[in-house]
């Protein structure tokens, strides 16, 4: 997983199957030092992550597990999911 | 995901058996987004298409083996697939552009206004 910042939302109408309603976040990722490193993903969130928030972002396929846990979420396209949202770090 | 622009279409008629379904499209990934394999052949990728984007759409990019279930199972030649096409975009130009942070906000604006002439 990535730290990252939200930086804004995107929207689309034509999706693929089973991501209908999902919210995509824009998120910046973070360096090791919490800055940011200029690079940017795009990630399903289930958790309500609001613009400004640090998240944490999972990748692969374990990003599937977000939205359907188990072993039958094979046919999510989803490569990037928003896992946990910061509220501290040391 | 990574969002890029669609730039062109791939005909392909011998093809492996599983991706005869699929169109095939060529991806130019924005600037901030850099897939692992992007240095191999320079700033754009191939990705199947089920979702009927089309030249200078701007779209979502699925990576890896999420993309190859996409077409049929783990099994398939595929590692990217398009997973939608943008409709809108918000994003807040402050988070990007503090200190350190590489490129700022004009550029990822730019790829995301669906049919705008900025690439």
């Amino acid at each position: 997983m990535i730290r990252g910042t939200v930086v804004g939302q995107v929207w689309a109408t034509r999706k693929a199957r089973g991501l209908d309603g999902q919210t995509l976040l824009l998120v910046a990722a973070q360096d090791a030092e919490g800055r940011p490193s200029g690079r940017l993903v795009v990630a399903v969130d289930v958790l309500d992550a609001r613009a400004g928030e640090d998240v944490t972002v999972a990748f692969g396929s374990g990003a599937r597990n977000v939205l359907r846990p188990g072993p039958d979420n094979r046919d999510l396209l989803c490569d990037a999911a928003v896992a946990a949202i910061v509220e501290g770090a040391g | 995901m990574i969002l890029g622009r669609v730039i062109g279409e791939v005909w392909a008629t011998r093809r492996d058996a599983r991706l005869q379904r699929s169109k095939l499209l060529v991806v130019r990934p924005h600037a901030l987004y850099e897939p692992a394999f992007g240095g191999l052949g320079g700033r754009h990728l191939v990705a199947t298409d089920d979702v009927h984007a089309g030249v200078g759409d701007v779209v979502i990019v699925c990576l890896g083996a999420p993309a190859r279930w996409s077409v049929g199972g783990n099994d398939t030649p595929v590692d990217a697939a398009v997973l939608g096409v943008v409709d809108h975009l918000d994003f807040e130009a402050a988070r990007m552009s503090a200190p350190g942070a590489g490129p700022g906000i004009s550029r990822p604006l730019s790829v995301a206004l669906p049919g705008g002439a900025a690439r």
